[in-house]
């Protein structure tokens, strides 16, 4: 092993050494269980949503990232399905990575953001751009990454939040938490339940048939080896939801969901060795009722097995590779899709170069193997320099991919067993200005896929997938951070744009519901026990047919909040409210599918 | 049948106008009765799930065309997925799917003036007779023992009664005193007629016919029916049938099996020429000949066909998440005359006359 890496690295390199990386042989006191997202991402841009942005969204994580992120939803209907669009790529080339895992369905390729507890999570991470030769199928546009950290420091802590608001909506989650310098666990229980069926503003209609419901269990523990770490994250969630009518069109459908998911890594660390062993177990199922008075259904479920086995090499002290070896197998069967299963091997190389103190690159390569279909051979190159101590530009490209899903491959009737992953390259350049307290990044992106895969009538009028698309993103992204504080007074402001052009090329037309514009803004003001904030969300107009002759009007809506913390010993306790939609705009997300008038939720959160 | 229409119009405007007038005008002038009265529609289907349908109307020499008229009209949606539309006196009635209603329009001014939404469930197709209209309904689509035929009496635009029929009612004809149902089957396939008569609003009989009889077209008391056979995803695959049902005595009386794999659909008639679509291409049959014909007269993959005036109209429905296209064949020269834009998924298209 050491020796085919020697001549990867005489082969890639051979510059001076200024710098030092992190010592691979010491195990930090907060263990991100996914290493490679902090290791080999110097020239992405991630970006960090904390807990207390999480806080402020506790019932949607759609609206966590919608309210602060340049990422579009879709949301069809409020709390029905959720799919995002990450610079102008579909809802399947966006990866969601829970603790270095990709979840998306193996259905329909998707993760439905509705269907995720915010609960779950201590940080949710936006790599923009491809990740694919890390992540694998989907990290296209980018991949949103759901992480669990494991702290080895003495803490203790319980939470018991309770939460009511309008449209009959009930919510609580209770979190304990308790570690050492020896051991990690935690456990968290969440729970929403709503009857969604607000009014539509100026209509004499309501949201029918909107109620949903949702359940979350999650618990991770850690375990300090002499030489390395142990550790296990589950997770169980339970949906049940109708879906919603629209305008037009009543519902009577019902939609439950179960996902479990199951990871033990395992980490050695060894002179200048380290290694990661990682099982995990990723179970999704669905029931679709089309009429939820009766007992039909369909159903679809897929069992993921996967082993990953990381070796790392610290190489230089400026230079660290990694290899890793996944295998996944995965089992999926259903009313519509029959019984299928698929092998995949993937290799990965990685490498991180510290070549100075202000510059580094990475190079991420990876072949899959047994797969039916062509395995494209992918790479990434990201780079950041630091040119001056307040700005640095980061680089990166890479070609990236999306497998077909099984409800392509084998859907009864329609599937094609025939499709090929789509591909796609890209390249972005990344600016971060850094003076004080005051921070803005500046991105442009560009994006050219092909081999798309579309659903189109065939001759006989069957509705088949075929990879025949072909589409070119490219736009701006910019984001800025400013906080002041006087005295007890903390003050601060942030706010993302993006500008998003995604052509389909065949008709040379904007794809639908791809935004040009989308603003996002956060004004919070703290004043000792007191807090309060302003969230702002604008949303340009999109496309809702292929010809971009049907058009939704875009939209910006404002929330507010207030909280208030009563420090009382021994049960501190911390009560908000927060208003959606304050000035009670009409807006739709997706046509003829209003969303939410103005609204209240209140909490109160105590904490032992 | 249009001119003739028009001469009666003018008669009768002539015979108002001269029995109230006592003036000796040399110029009559007629009003239209509407500004839809001379040409014809085009009903969209919309996007599915969400959104609505629309009627486009077109001009008879194509020079006029309006996309949302009865949006523009009434300043309202039609709903969701308009399936059809239908005429009965001066109304015309505009089942809308997904939405479970129908709505019922002046045909020359599309001013509403009555919504059904209540006693339907995924309505299809409407057909009048007299005084009673009828529209075939899926029910749940779910369930094949819930299928109906709803029977509406046009004077108060109420649904007075149900008939239960087999599952996967679909396009409607009335021959004398008898309602023919065909039974497309729905999301499934069924294979039958169900044969209703209208005096008594009574099932009769089925006639056997093909599998999938996805439309019907009625010459002198000869029903044609096309079977495009069951698809090659049902795991069963059957031929394509043409059959001619002989409507005195409701039997078949002639059928014409196509290839094994083929499927034709969307028939239509000009005067004595049978014409369907098969293959992405437009055939066209002499009703008379005893064998389906091999080499076709027009090419292309119609969402729907309906011949008037020896032209052939075809809708296509192109990606079917943009707007359609309206062509227009010459059915003398079979060459295009015409390409119009119209609405999200044209799927029929109506004459007003």
């Amino acid at each position: 092993m050491e020796r085919v890496y020697l001549y990867l690295l005489l082969f890639i390199c051979a510059t001076p050494m200024y710098a030092q990386l992190d010592s691979i042989q010491k195990l930090e006191e907060v263990l991100l269980i996914d290493s490679k997202l902090d290791d080999y991402s110097d020239g992405y841009q991630l970006t960090s949503i904390s807990d207390t942005l999480i806080e402020r969204n506790k019932a949607s994580l759609t609206d966590v990232l919608r309210f602060n992120s340049a990422i579009y939803f879709k949301e069809n209907g409020y709390g029905m399905v959720s799919s995002p669009s990450f610079r102008g790529t579909n809802a399947s080339q966006t990866a969601v990575i829970w603790n270095g895992i990709n979840i998306n369905s193996n259905l329909n390729g998707q993760t439905d953001f509705n269907t995720i507890s915010p609960n779950s999570v201590s940080d949710i991470v936006i790599r923009s751009g491809g990740g694919s030769s890390q992540y694998g199928s989907g990290a296209v546009g980018g991949s949103i990454h759901l992480n669990n950290r494991i702290s080895f420091k003495k803490q203790k802590e319980n939470a018991l939040r309770l939460g009511y608001g309008s449209f009959s909506t009930l919510e609580g989650s209770f979190k304990t938490k308790q570690s050492n310098k020896k051991y990690y666990v935690d456990l968290g229980v969440d729970f929403i339940d709503s009857k969604n069926d607000y009014e539509y503003i100026n209509l004499e209609q309501k949201n029918e048939n909107g109620e949903f419901s949702r359940f979350n269990v999650s618990a991770n523990t850690g375990l300090k080896l002499k030489k390395g770490s142990l550790s296990w994250n589950t997770n169980y969630f339970l949906s049940n939801r109708n879906f919603s009518g629209s305008i037009t069109a009543p519902s009577d459908d019902h939609y439950k969901d179960v996902t479990t998911r199951n990871l033990v890594s395992w980490k050695t660390l060894k002179n200048k060795w380290a290694s990661t062993l990682k099982t995990a177990h990723l179970l999704e199922r669905y029931r679709y009722y089309p009429n939820k008075e009766k007992e039909l259904y369909f159903e679809g479920k897929s069992n993921t097995y996967l082993g990953d086995y990381l070796l790392e090499y610290e190489l230089l002290s400026n230079l660290k590779v990694s290899s890793v070896i996944n295998y996944t197998y995965i089992k999926a069967e259903g009313n519509n899709t029959g019984n299928n299963d698929r092998n995949t091997l993937a290799a990965i190389f990685l490498l991180k170069h510290q070549v100075s103190k202000k510059l580094s690159y990475s190079i991420n390569l990876r072949q899959e193997f047994l797969n039916d279909f062509e395995n494209p051979f992918l790479f990434s190159v990201d780079a950041k320099y630091q040119l001056i101590s307040w700005y640095s530009l980061k680089l990166n490209a890479s070609k990236n991919f999306r497998v077909p899903t099984f409800n392509d491959l084998f859907w009864d009737a329609g599937g094609n067993e025939n499709l090929q992953p789509e591909t796609s390259y890209q390249g972005e350049i990344g600016n971060v200005f850094h003076w004080k307290s005051l921070q803005f990044k500046l991105n442009g992106f560009y994006i050219t896929s092909k081999d798309l895969i579309k659903w189109q009538p065939s001759g006989s009028g069957l509705w088949m997938p075929v990879n025949i698309s072909e589409s070119e993103n490219y736009g701006l992204e910019f984001s800025g951070i400013y906080s002041r504080k006087f005295k007890s007074h903390l003050l601060s402001v942030s706010g993302n744009y993006a500008y998003t052009s995604a052509i389909d090329k065949e008709k040379d037309k904007q794809l639908i519901y791809v935004p040009y514009h989308k603003v996002t803004g956060l004004l919070s003001y703290n004043f000792k026990r007191f807090s309060a904030y302003y969230q702002f969300l604008f949303n340009g107009e999109v496309f809702t047919t292929t010809d971009n002759v049907g058009i939704l009007d875009a939209y910006s809506i404002s929330n507010i909040g207030l909280e208030y913390e009563i420090k009382r010993q021994p049960l501190p306790i911390k009560i908000g409210i927060k208003i959606n939609n304050i000035f009670n705009k009409y807006y739709e997300n997706v046509a003829y599918r209003p969303m939410p008038n103005r609204n209240f939720q209140t909490f109160i959160n105590f904490k032992f | 049948m249009k001119l003739l229409k028009r001469i009666i119009y003018l008669f009768i405007a002539t015979l108002i106008l001269s029995s109230c007038s006592s003036d000796d005008d040399d110029i009559i002038i007629v009003d239209p009765l509407g500004d839809y009265e001379f040409g014809f529609f085009v009903t969209n289907e919309g996007p599915f799930g969400t959104g609505t349908g629309t009627v486009s109307f077109i001009s008879e020499d194509f020079s006029n065309v309006d996309h949302t008229i009865f949006n523009d009209v009434n300043a309202t949606d039609l709903g969701n997925i308009v399936q059809s539309m239908g005429f009965a006196n001066s109304s015309a009635y505009i089942v809308v799917n997904n939405s479970n209603s129908i709505e019922i329009v002046n045909r020359y001014t599309f001013e509403s003036f009555a919504t059904i939404s209540v006693g339907l469930n995924n309505p299809r197709y409407f057909v009048a007779d007299g005084d009673t209209g009828y529209v075939s309904n899926w029910g749940d689509p779910f369930d094949n023992n819930d299928d109906f035929i709803a029977v509406i009496d046009l004077t108060n635009n109420v649904i007075t009664s149900t008939i239960p029929v087999a599952f996967g009612p679909e396009k409607l004809m009335i021959v004398r005193d008898n309602l023919y149902v065909a039974h497309q089957g729905g999301y499934g396939q069924n294979s039958i007629l169900s044969v209703i008569n209208t005096n008594a609003n009574s099932f009769i009989t089925t006639i056997q016919v093909g599998d999938v009889p996805n439309s019907m077209v009625l010459n002198e008391g000869d029903l044609w029916v096309l079977c495009g056979g069951n698809p090659d995803y049902t795991g069963n695959e059957t031929n394509g049938r043409l059959v001619k049902i002989n409507t005195e005595t409701n039997s078949v009386s002639q059928a014409f099996d196509f290839g094994a794999t083929e499927h034709p659909n969307n028939l239509t008639i000009d005067s004595s020429s049978l014409i369907y679509g098969l293959n992405a291409a437009v055939y066209s049959k002499e009703e008379s000949s005893t064998e389906l014909p091999t080499t076709s007269i027009i090419s292309g993959f119609f969402y729907s066909m309906t011949v008037n005036e020896g032209k052939l109209y075809a809708t296509d429905a192109g990606d079917f998440a943009s707007n359609g296209t309206l062509k227009v064949f010459d059915l003398t020269t079979n060459s295009e005359i015409e390409s119009i834009e119209v609405g999200i998924i044209p799927g029929g298209v109506y004459f007003n006359n």
